[in-house]
């Protein structure tokens, strides 16, 4: 049994343009191993892409190591890597049958005929490919072409198995369904995925761990779950869903927690607190020394002459009606934009236009700080 | 109830609507129908009846009339019979054949070079790719002989250092040498856009899974572009096939199908043996045809997709080195003739010397008097030539992209089909149908005019076509949505926007009819003789010097014409012949 263990260390990509050095990615450390589902994800330009390009070989590396299974890849040409990789436009060989696209891998591995049909045929059924074998890619819709160069990627046992932005060209159902698909296959054949999206809820759903890159960096690395609740920078927490921001003061602090004043003076309870990238915070408008963040569906809405309970006021601008919850934008001071409240049961008494208090409980409720 | 404030609508019969006056409304537009008419009568009249008129009298003796008590097969028994003919026909196949394998061989490693290799200069070197399609190739055909002659520059130099001897150049050797040098840029400029324009992603999976570079060039990268190669190829092998001028400069007493035309027009006026000539020789064209759709045909690799990254092009010094050499190195073998052309019109002595031993203006105040009424007369046919098939191209491109209509496939078939037909079939196709009869136009600026406009056609179809499909039939709609007429939109709409590609058609079309040779030479008369013809009757006569001067001059203004429209249009040079 293979141990399988990615490991990359320092990896940095600068690309000489016509304008100078352009830092791509820089100093990314990343550990992925066994069957593992791992997930590159942030807005376009982050170095995302360009890290699975230098992990396939296809991309040049400016410094740093990819070592697998404790050998360094870096030195070796990407003909030589054994991987498998989907790319977004599927690049599917036009000149060739479905069944020979799939079979290509093993046809350079010298595999004999009897042996590749033993092994590319159940491939191609098990993606939901019986009777096209015989197709040629135009042929094909979107999402078969899909299938067919996931067969293709995996036919041969790559080591790795690389996915770049491969949902991108598919329509929204289509999209939800692949991507079970991919994973499904991926688990059965347990073999190490790296998957490219700028898509959260698809690296969500599907992800093992995700890492989150920006401007070249990694900004966290974590389980879904841990990136959505516990994010260690504001761009994390901003990328990943939606959040609200409240510029405020650390009053206390200790093991469980603090105490954070906002703006108006009024005193929150947080259960979390994170260091505060002097950085971001310029960048997010932050004219304090903390700022505590608090997601839509964490935050409560109370008419404003309800009986008294510690929060800030605001006037509610908008509530739409979305079927399974009730969004609210609130116009408060103290945050530093208007502040979206989620929740499935609507309070009475709040209306458009009505004052309303905003409050959270400590536990849903990060304090960053310097 | 109070009654609604009246909306105006555009068909509603509210009395008092909006402040605008209607547009009129049309009875039914007549305009596509009118073109379409047009168009069929034209292609009838001046590309369909000359044809058949040739294939009729290919089967009728010559001096008779065209009459089916007269029909025989005594015009194609000479192929049978006459070691003349049975010669220039194995020596057209060997000549074509050859000229389309060598020029495919010397194109597919300069192509694949600069679509996959960091050449330096690649712009220039796209630009100089198309001299040689521009310049006539009977032009720098004598060049040849200045350096691979009896006692050519070359020739002597292989001789006195390693007592190598050339073949003579006149004959086979020559012929295929200048015309695989003239029309590799067709194979290289089609197969080189292919690559350039192919998804590299596509390659990168086929390396991801483990094939070495020369399995994807095998497996991959050669397969996709067949189809290019196959296109390349077909335009060289009709283009040397159909070429006299050549073949007439270095054959000697080598024939070639379009020689052997030409001799027996000018020698007997034997138009009905010309005419089965010129049908054995489309034959041969209709029988590579099949051959090559053999390759073509299967299945059309659509690889173009939304990604906007082109492939990579290798920096490995090696790469670079080994394709800059060789396609620098080919480039200089193609523009070599015309190099020579340039250089031996500037030679006043030049005579049993190896270079020349005086240089100066010579040449040019030699041919002074002589040469503006041909340049002149080039000018006009040409140009009267261009705008008919630019107007004409418009029409048809038009009609055949945005109506709908039946038998639309028999236009596309008909504009194309001069494409495929050689120059000299056109020439004979004229000579035999507009010598007599009501349309007689022999010896007359009209019958040129006419020859030049349909043997271009396909051109100006081409590049229109091309610049319509671009263009969003939304916006044409949104015209005719407005209230204006079919013709109006086209002049509003239509033709500012495909302006470039017209421009581009015209440039196209102009500067290779100004050396046009195959057409004119079966067609010119006194009045009208191009310069073309000057500068063919210089050479066949050994007045070298004035010819080079005369070939100087079209160089220079048919590479001005194509590189202020390159500036103008902004695209490469090599982009206009795409």
């Amino acid at each position: 049994m293979k141990q399988r263990d990615l490991r990359i260390r320092g990896l940095t990509k600068v690309f000489e343009t016509s304008e100078g050095p352009v830092t791509a990615v820089k100093d990314v450390d990343l550990d992925i191993s066994g069957d593992e589902f791992f997930s590159m994800l942030g807005p376009s330009g982050c170095g995302k892409t360009t890290t699975l390009r230098m992990i396939s070989g296809l991309e040049s590396i400016t410094s740093g190591t990819i070592a697998f299974d404790g050998r360094n890849l870096s030195a070796l040409p990407s003909s030589e890597r054994n991987l498998g990789m989907v790319f977004q436009s599927y690049a599917l060989f036009p000149h060739m049958t479905v069944f020979e696209n799939a079979a290509y891998g093993l046809r350079l591995r010298k595999v004999s005929g009897r042996q590749i049909q033993d092994r590319v045929q159940p491939l191609l059924d098990a993606l939901g490919l019986e009777g096209l074998q015989g197709r040629y890619p135009s042929d094909l819709s979107g999402g078969q072409q899909q299938r067919v160069s996931i067969a293709r990627a995996l036919a041969y046992d790559p080591d790795m198995f690389l996915l770049d932005e491969p949902l991108a060209n598919l329509d929204a159902k289509l999209r939800v369904q692949m991507r079970e698909e991919i994973r499904r296959i991926q688990k059965e054949l347990g073999v190490l995925a790296v998957y490219v999206t700028h898509d959260q809820e698809e690296a969500m759903s599907v992800s093992d761990r995700i890492g989150i890159f920006r401007l070249g960096r990694l900004m966290q690395v974590g389980p879904p779950p841990e990136v959505y609740r516990r994010p260690t920078s504001l761009f994390v927490a901003d990328f990943i869903g939606k959040i609200n921001f409240f510029p405020a003061e650390l009053e206390t602090a200790d093991a469980h927690g603090g105490r954070a004043r906002l703006r108006s003076g009024v005193e929150m309870k947080v259960g979390h607190l994170e260091r505060l990238d002097p950085d971001e915070s310029v960048e997010y408008g932050i004219e304090a020394a903390a700022v505590v963040a608090v997601r839509p569906e964490h935050l409560r809405l109370a008419p404003d002459d309800a009986p008294d309970a510690p929060g800030t006021h605001g006037t509610v601008r908008r509530a739409l009606f979305l079927g399974s919850i009730v969004r609210y934008f609130v116009i408060c001071d103290d945050a530093t934009k208007e502040v979206i409240v989620e929740t499935p049961d609507p309070p009475t008494g709040v209306d458009e236009g009505s004052r309303v208090r905003v409050s959270f409980g400590p536990q849903h409720a990060t304090c960053f700080r310097s | 109830m109070a009654a609604p404030d009246p909306i105006p609508t555009a068909g509603g019969a509210t009395p008092n609507r909006g402040a605008f006056p209607r547009t009129r409304r049309p009875q039914r537009d007549w305009t596509p129908w009118l073109a379409g008419a047009l168009t069929v009568g034209v292609l009838l009249l001046f590309l369909v009846y000359p044809i058949f008129t040739t294939l009729a009298s290919s089967f009728v003796p010559q001096g008779r009339a065209l009459a089916l008590q007269n029909l025989s097969l005594v015009n194609f028994e000479r192929f049978f019979t006459s070691p003349l003919y049975q010669r220039a026909f194995v020596n057209s196949l060997v000549v074509s054949l050859s000229v389309t394998a060598i020029a495919t061989l010397l194109a597919l490693p300069a192509a694949h070079a600069m679509a996959r290799v960091q050449i330096p200069a690649r712009n220039l070197l796209m630009s100089l790719s198309v001299i040689p399609l521009i310049a006539p190739p009977f032009i720098g055909a004598y060049s040849w002989v200045i350096l691979l002659g009896r006692s050519g520059i070359v020739t002597h130099y292989l001789d006195s250092w390693f007592g190598l001897s050339v073949p003579s150049i006149f004959g086979p050797f020559g012929i295929i040498l200048a015309l695989s040098l003239s029309y590799f840029p067709f194979v290289f400029l089609i197969v080189q856009g292919a690559l350039a324009a192919a998804d590299p992603f596509i390659e990168e999976s086929a390396n991801i899974m483990g094939a070495s570079r020369w399995r994807i060039l095998r497996t991959i990268t050669f397969p996709l572009v067949i189809p290019s190669i196959a296109s390349g190829a077909l335009i060289v092998f009709i283009r040397s096939l159909g070429n006299v001028g050549v073949p007439a400069v270095l054959g000697g007493d080598y024939y070639v199908l379009p020689t052997l035309i030409l001799f027996q027009v000018e020698g007997f006026f034997n138009l009905n043996g010309a005419a089965a000539i010129a049908m054995v020789n489309v034959l041969l064209v209709m029988a590579f045809l099949l051959l090559i759709r053999r390759f073509q045909g299967k299945k059309r690799y659509v690889t173009l997709t939304g990604t906007t990254r082109g492939a990579r092009r290798s920096t490995r010094p090696l790469d670079v080195v080994l394709g800059s050499a060789y396609v620098w190195g080919l480039m200089f073998l193609a523009l070599l003739p015309q190099i020579l052309v340039v250089f031996s019109s500037f030679a006043e002595r030049w005579a049993g010397t190896l270079f020349p031993t005086q240089y100066g203006l010579g040449n040019y105040r030699l041919i002074l008097g002589s040469v503006l009424q041909p340049i002149v007369n080039s000018v006009t046919l040409a140009g009267v030539a261009t705008v008919m098939a630019l107007a004409f191209g418009l029409i048809t491109a038009y009609v055949s992209l945005r109506k709908r209509f039946a038998g639309r496939w028999l236009i596309d078939l008909t504009v194309m089909l001069p494409f495929v037909l050689p120059g000299i079939v056109t020439g004979v196709a004229y000579l035999t149908t507009f010598n007599t009869g009501p349309l007689a136009m022999t010896g007359t600026a009209a019958i040129l005019v006419f020859a030049y406009f349909v043997r271009r056609l396909a051109y100006a179809f081409r590049s229109i076509s091309a610049a319509i499909g671009q263009v969003d039939t939304a916006l044409e709609d949104a015209s005719t949505i407005c209230g204006a007429s079919w013709g109006r939109t086209i002049r509003k709409v239509t033709v500012p926007l495909i302006a470039p590609g017209i421009l581009a058609g015209g440039i196209l079309v102009f500067s290779t009819l100004i050396g046009e040779l195959s057409v004119t030479i079966m067609l010119f008369s006194g009045a009208w003789k191009t310069v073309s013809i000057a500068i063919f009757e210089y050479l066949t006569s050994y007045r070298t010097a004035p010819a080079a001067a005369m070939g100087t001059i079209v160089i220079v203004i048919t590479l001005t014409l194509v590189f202020t429209a390159s500036r103008l249009l902004r695209r490469g040079m090599a982009d206009l012949f795409r």
